[in-house]
């Protein structure tokens, strides 16, 4: 799994390519590799915004609001629905399981870092500063 | 995952600093520093170690084993005791694996403990490891925890340097190292035998038992698993000695633990109490109770794995015992509450798709019963269903359960349906045979 996140950072998503080279590198069968990278969520298998968020929706932040966060994240990128990549290829959303951080709900994780108690204000602001 | 950028400062802490009436694990918390080396050797860090490497391996489990503390990462078993399970060694690799790849919902409070001491929870992964006679440990810590993976790499480096990881801590004979292992998003890899196919590089399915992992674990050798919790509470026991953590809580639930307590609530956070308080103090005092004008509806009390129970049982108290005679389960300590704008069978549906979409595919009952079931609660919400749905329902609940899958997440998806259907029933009755919602009606009024 190492493997494959060196070939996700590198390309942004794993590609059947990649996913070929890992095995060849490891000398594993194409096949078991793919096997692998479908099980886990974090690989992704098609291409996604340079900026992901990660939008829990489980029930501790769903009874906090996050369906509301996460209707008002897709408006604010320009999606109709989670998985789709923003026009500018910038950001995209999935809605995610728990993500540990209950206490801080509604929250997601964003660049390799949790953003707690969500407002529409605050995901404005988080976009607008990776918008430059 | 490459390169990461410092992380942003943690959120405010979110606890029972100054409001728990015993802390044991949580004593430090929120100090300055507390997460370098440094800061924890203030407070008599790796004291307790260097002591234990000094001690008979088999003095240290029987220390355990008589503290009567139980795992915290929901199953509930008793720690000593598996320590006990592991067989003497015969020269060949036995590892410690800590579970770190909290993802039951409503859980916190193993990043919670990471965040404020990794030390804590390292010294007593080193404790367990020595009191085993393994000389490797394996972090596996869900890939969501940036922050968390960061301060625990950290702080094993800041140990490298400072020998107390390598081939002889403390001027021991006795060489211990810790790696770490990121998950990739599998809620399936708590399962102790899913995390070790995934430790191994493989789809996180279930293995069959026996052979236990104690036997048969990591790379089919003897493994020792923990939870965080679990192991950041040794380092405590045998420091004070199980005669003094046997002072708290109930006889056969000894200690204090951790809830992660979320939801509608007015002060959310993760909370140290004495096991055996009710969780009238937990909600209505810790969490501060619910918001203005509202009523506690509903409270899972471990996890969403735990059976849910309506507001009426908030006198149950926090062991194992009493919430197994309310017909649910003190699980991992995550207490989610609802209040009455809470529609019982949304949050039914939400939790199915999660159980649902978190299968590993590897049982049948599961792996169908699960997506059954989302298909029948979404028929249900959307207003057309009829009362042969709730039969239904019933019936794939009841599929789901009684250990017909090779572990519990099946029957854990069957209890969510179960639970809310038996002390909910008028609500899934008006779903599913008037097609009204009466909870809608107190949402509007609520935000009137």
């Amino acid at each position: 799994m190492p493997a494959l996140d060196i070939a996700q950072e590198e390309v942004g998503y794993l590609t059947p390519e990649a996913m070929t080279e890992v095995a060849h590198a490891l000398n594993l069968d194409p096949g078991y590799v793919e096997g692998v990278a479908t099980f886990y969520s974090l690989f992704h298998l098609e291409p996604v915004g340079k900026h992901r968020l990660y939008m829990c929706t489980n029930l501790a932040c769903m009874l906090r609001g996050a369906y509301d966060m996460l209707a008002h994240a897709n408006q604010a990128i320009g999606v109709s629905e989670s998985g789709e990549v923003s026009a500018d290829g910038l950001f995209s959303t999935e809605e995610v399981e728990c993500l540990g951080a209950c206490e801080y709900a509604p929250m997601m994780r964003l660049d390799h870092a949790f953003h707690y108690d969500l407002t529409a204000e605050k995901i404005d602001a988080l976009i607008g500063e990776r918008r430059g | 995952m490459g390169k990461h950028k410092a992380q942003p400062p943690a959120g405010p802490l979110r606890g029972s600093h100054g409001k728990a009436r015993h802390h044991l694990l949580t004593e430090h918390f929120g100090t300055r520093d507390l997460a370098t080396l440094k800061g924890y050797q203030r407070f008599g860090g790796y004291e307790t170690l260097e002591k234990a490497l000094g001690m008979e391996p088999k003095a240290l489990v029987d220390e355990v084993k008589s503290s009567g503390l139980r795992g915290r990462g929901g199953a509930g078993f008793a720690t000593g005791v598996k320590w006990g399970f592991m067989p003497p060694p015969d020269g060949g690799p036995r590892y410690v694996v800590v579970n770190a790849d909290e993802s039951e919902p409503g859980t916190s409070k193993d990043r919670y403990i990471i965040e404020n001491s990794p030390h804590m929870v390292l010294e007593g992964i080193l404790i367990a490891a020595f009191a085993v006679q393994s000389h490797q440990a394996w972090i596996y810590i869900r890939g969501e925890y940036d922050r968390p993976y960061q301060m625990l790499s950290d702080a094993i480096a800041e140990l490298r340097d400072a020998k107390i990881l390598g081939p002889r801590p403390f001027g021991e004979d006795y060489a211990l190292d810790i790696q770490m292992y990121r998950g990739h998003g599998a809620y399936i890899c708590g399962e102790e035998t899913a995390l070790l196919e995934s430790l191994e590089g493989k789809r996180a399915q279930p293995r069959s038992r026996p052979p236990y992992p104690a036997v048969k674990g990591a790379w089919a050798r003897p493994t020792l698993l923990n939870n965080i919790e679990t192991l950041a509470t040794v380092p405590w026991i045998i420091r004070h000695g199980a005669a003094e953590y046997v002072k708290f809580g109930t006889e056969k639930n000894r200690g204090t633990r951790l809830l992660s307590v979320s939801g509608h609530i007015r002060t959310p956070g993760v909370y140290e109490i004495e096991i055996g308080v009710p969780f009238t103090h937990v909600i209505m005092e810790l969490a501060g109770g619910p918001f203005e004008g509202r009523q506690i509806k509903a409270f899972w009390p471990g996890g969403s794995s735990a059976k849910v129970l309506p507001a009426s049982r908030m006198d149950v108290t926090t062991d194992a015992e009493a919430l197994a005679a309310a017909d649910s389960m003190a699980g991992s300590g995550g207490c989610m509450v609802a209040d009455d704008t809470t529609c019982m069978v949304e949050t039914t549906y939400r939790l199915l798709k999660f159980y649902a979409y978190e299968s590993c595919g590897k049982c049948t009952p599961c792996r169908v019963g699960g997506n059954w079931a989302v298909r029948t609660v979404a028929k249900i919400l959307a207003g057309e269903g009829s009362r042969m749905d709730l039969q239904m329902l019933d019936r794939i609940q009841a599929g789901l359960q009684d250990g017909r899958c090779l572990c519990g997440l099946g029957d854990s998806a069957g209890w969510v349906v179960q639970s809310a259907m038996n002390h909910f029933p008028e609500e899934f009755e008006e779903h599913a045979v008037r097609h009204t919602c009466s909870v809608k009606r107190v949402r509007a009024a609520a935000s009137a």
